[in-house]
Order: C-alpha cells, then sequence, then structure tokens
C-alpha cells in the first residue's frame, strides 16, 4: 500500500531523514515514534508530498510520488491528511469545511456530498454542528471534523501527524476513541504520535524514529514487549 | 464686504452643478478602486512570486508609483501621451492616473493579506488535492480579505479626497467645479465649506458602510454565530435524523 524505499532529504546540509526504508500493508495501522526532532513529522509528510525529499522513493497505492506522471492533486486525494492543529478553514462553516474539496477537486455533486459529509460529521458525533463555525467548537471537536474532512474525500490510506498533541488533556479520548475506529473499520493508518496507550491498542506496528532513521520496524507486541533497540527502549522508559 | 453670505452657502450647498461634481468625485473613487484592486492583485501575486521575471517588474513598478506624486504622474499621463500620438479624454486620464496610482497602494495591502493567512491553512487545502489555483480562490483571498478590510478601506477614504488632485488636468470633479464658481463671485470661504461638507458626507457614508462590511466579514471569527441562525436548517436536520 504505502513503500518508504531509502527515502532521504536535508535541510541545508543537516540530514532529516536518512536512508529510511519501511512497507505498509493495506489496513494495517502503523504508529511512527520517536524524540522530538527525530524526522517523523518530516517522513509523514512526505507520503503526501507537502513536503519535498531528495532521495530515494515512495510509492502510495501504485503511484510513485516524485514522478511527473502522477498529479500531486490524485495521491493528496488517496491520502488523507490530519493535523495537529487541526487546520479548519476559519471562515467556512464545519460543514463546507468537509463539503469543500470533494466538491472543488473531486468535482461530485452537491446533493450526494453534502448527505455523505452529513453522514460523517454523524460518525464524528458532531452533525448539530454542522453550521457553526470552526472558532466556536473544542480542540476535540475541531479535530474530529478535521478527521471527518480527510474522510470526505475517500482516501485509501489516513496520515496523522501528531493529532492529539495540541488538545487538552480531557479532550485527547475522544478524538483516539474516533481513530480507533477507524482502524477498527480497516483503514489503514499511518500515525505520528506520543500517545503510547493508544500505540499498544491500536497499532498492529510500530516504526520508532530516531535522528531521521527508522531505527525499530516491529510489531507493536514486540516493541512494547522491549524486543527493540535499546534506543527505543530508552525512549520508551522515559515516555510511558 | 460680508464676513459670511449665508444666501451664498445655501445657493452653493443645493446647486445642481456642484452636486454632479460630487457624483462625478463618487464615481471616479468608485472606478479608480476597483481597476486598482484589479491591478494591486495582480502585483501581490507577482511579488510574492518566486520567479524574478515576475516579482522584479512588480518591485519597480510598485516603487515608481508610490515615489513619485500622483500630481506629477497625472500630467505625464495627460500631457505626455499625446506626444506619443495617444489620444484620450479628461476623464481616461483621470481614471488611469488614479488606478495606477492606487494599485501601487493597494498591492502592498494585499501583499501583506496574503502573507498574515497562516500556512497551516494553506498546507491542509494542499493536503486536501486543491490546486494553486483553488488554494488562492478559496482560501487564501477569502480569509486575506478579511484582514485587508480595515487598510482597504482607509485606501477608500483616502481616496475620495485625492480624487481632488484631477482638477490640476481639468477634470471637472467636487474641487475643479468649486474652484470655477469661485471666479464667478469669490465666495471663496462659502464654496470650499460647502465642498468640505459635501467630502465629509461622503467620507462618513464610507466609514457607515465599511463598519457594516467589517461585521459580517468577522462573523465566522465570533464564537457564538452560526451561518444558519439557530439550529440546523430542516433538510439538514432530516439527513441527519436518517443517518442516526
Amino acid at each position: 500500500m504505502i513503500v518508504l524505499d531509502n527515502v532521504t532529504k536535508s535541510y541545508g546540509g543537516f540530514r532529516v531523514l536518512n536512508g529510511c526504508s519501511a512497507t505498509i500493508r493495506r489496513g494495517e495501522v502503523v504508529v511512527i515514534c520517536g524524540p522530538s526532532g527525530s524526522g517523523k513529522s518530516t517522513l509523514i509528510k512526505c507520503v503526501n508530498a507537502l513536503e519535498p525529499f531528495e532521495g530515494g522513493q515512495i510509492v502510495v497505492d501504485g503511484m510513485a510520488v516524485r514522478s511527473s506522471d502522477v498529479s500531486l492533486q490524485a495521491l493528496r486525494a488517496k491520502a488523507g491528511m490530519v493535523f495537529q492543529s487541526f487546520e479548519l478553514f476559519s471562515h467556512l462553516t464545519i460543514l463546507d469545511n468537509v463539503m469543500l474539496s470533494p466538491r472543488l477537486v473531486q468535482k461530485r455533486p452537491a446533493q450526494s456530498v453534502r448527505e455523505e459529509s452529513m453522514r460523517l460529521l454523524e460518525r464524528v458525533g458532531l452533525a448539530q454542528h454542522a453550521m457553526k463555525y470552526p472558532i466556536a467548537l473544542s480542540g476535540g471537536q475541531q479535530q474530529r471534523v478535521a478527521i471527518a474532512r480527510a474522510l470526505a474525500m475517500r482516501p485509501s490510506i489516513m496520515l496523522f501527524d501528531e493529532p492529539t498533541s495540541a488538545l487538552d488533556p480531557e479532550m485527547v479520548g475522544e478524538v483516539l476513541a474516533v481513530m480507533g475506529e477507524l482502524a477498527r473499520e480497516g483503514m489503514t493508518m499511518m500515525c505520528v504520535t506520543h500517545e503510547m496507550g493508544f500505540a499498544r491498542q491500536v497499532a498492529d506496528r510500530i516504526l520508532f524514529v530516531d535522528r531521521g532513521e527508522i531505527v525499530d520496524d516491529c510489531s507493536s507486541r514486540d516493541f512494547f514487549a522491549g524486543r527493540c533497540s535499546p534506543r527505543a527502549q530508552a525512549f520508551l522508559s522515559s515516555a510511558c | 464686504m460680508q464676513v459670511w453670505n449665508w444666501h451664498g452657502f445655501f445657493t452653493y450647498l443645493t446647486s445642481p452643478y456642484i452636486f454632479r461634481g460630487a457624483l462625478v468625485t463618487l464615481w471616479m473613487t468608485f472606478a479608480a478602486m476597483v481597476f486598482g484592486c484589479l491591478l494591486g492583485l495582480a502585483l501581490a501575486v507577482m511579488k510574492r512570486s518566486r520567479h524574478r521575471a515576475l516579482s522584479v517588474p512588480a518591485r519597480f513598478y510598485v516603487w515608481l508609483f508610490r515615489g513619485t506624486p500622483l500630481l506629477v504622474q497625472l500630467v505625464v499621463i495627460y500631457a505626455g501621451l499625446p506626444k506619443l500620438d495617444i489620444r484620450l479624454s479628461v476623464t481616461a486620464c483621470a481614471v488611469i492616473g488614479l488606478s495606477l496610482n492606487e494599485a501601487a497602494y493597494l498591492a502592498e495591502i494585499i501583499r501583506a493579506g496574503l502573507n498574515a493567512v497562516p500556512p497551516g491553512q494553506i498546507a491542509a487545502a494542499r493536503a486536501l488535492g486543491m490546486d494553486e489555483w483553488q488554494i488562492s480562490s478559496r482560501i487564501a483571498f477569502p480569509q486575506a480579505f478579511r484582514l485587508i478590510i480595515p487598510p482597504l478601506g482607509n485606501s477608500v477614504n483616502g481616496l475620495l479626497k485625492t480624487t481632488s488632485v484631477t482638477s490640476v488636468i481639468s477634470m471637472e470633479e467636487l474641487m475643479q467645479r468649486s474652484q470655477i464658481l469661485v471666479q464667478d463671485q469669490f465666495m471663496v470661504l462659502e464654496l470650499f465649506s460647502v465642498a468640505a461638507l459635501y467630502y465629509l458626507f461622503m467620507t462618513t457614508a464610507w466609514d457607515f458602510l465599511q463598519r457594516r462590511i467589517e461585521r459580517r466579514a468577522e462573523r465566522p471569527y465570533r464564537r457564538l454565530s452560526s451561518a444558519g441562525g439557530a439550529g440546523l436548517p430542516p433538510d439538514l436536520a432530516a439527513a441527519s435524523r436518517d443517518a442516526r
């Protein structure tokens, strides 16, 4: 589904990503964790080409990210992304946030997009807020809308970039619950997160990233049982 | 000699000749603002471009038109173009001069507005598959517009009065017509007071209009607001029930 092959990226002289390789199969939930500044977010943003990279290859559902015959728009429609700071469009209502891209980019008919968007909002528990503007919602609610907005494009994979890091503690649960449900329904997910509880319960696999390298690539069971690198063990003992 | 002639004052205040001059001032402001915004938008986008072939000409334009007086620009257009065998009416020269000058200032205002749109909003639009044109027209410009209403309103207010400069190329707007009438009866104070009142009335009306536009644009950013008043519109409520 997603193949990362020897992905390399530098900012100036600094290597942010250094030969990252991994394969993510359909329906798999992969959590990417690691210390701050290790390159986790950069890695996930390379998958939908929000960040350019210099070396290696990424293939998403048969489409090579860095090739001239694959349109960025088509690639991004396949990979839904949820950001740390939600990034709902502040000038649009909740419903318009969800409807905008299916209408504009995929040119789907208004009536069906509207109905599907309402179903998605219903699913994240926010249908009654459809006509409000983002500012009227709490952080957790905004993030759930952001998930619905990404799903409205009918993506085949979902990318989460620290989706709960900007939330007050009491709102983390509601967002993780939506993500967990999505995982159980079989969505292919790549998720950068510090929520080790979520990783333990929901993830099939863990990629532990440190200093731009994928140090560990193992099952969640092995990872939390301590069958991982010393660096990951040190990270775990400080994080949990 | 009388100090103040009330009769003269009211005659001028109700004079259709002066009134039509004020109308000319109004529509010149409107025209210059429309053309200025279009050109200013193009200049702002060019100036932000990574390509020097676009940004350098835009920078040169803004430098030139902000660096020279409007008065000089108007005279150059009015007296210079005929030497190139381009013959335009006084009105055309006045509107062109005002628009070209205003565009340079508006370009800077629009550019600042676009720069102030949070980069995360653009990244989110990109991640949703929008192309650059869709991002600009649906996300960047609408959000920038809200931010630039106050300085834009300032420009309209300034332009209402700046149109008076076109009197130097004999454009018959409010100022020029007042000056013409002064030649007749020399009631300088009465006439220019009338002109001042007209300008005050127009700028006050604009103030009122601007506040309404501002309130409208701010609506999404007030916490307890929604697009459809209280609750869901009936069809959405129904859809929401069906989904459940």
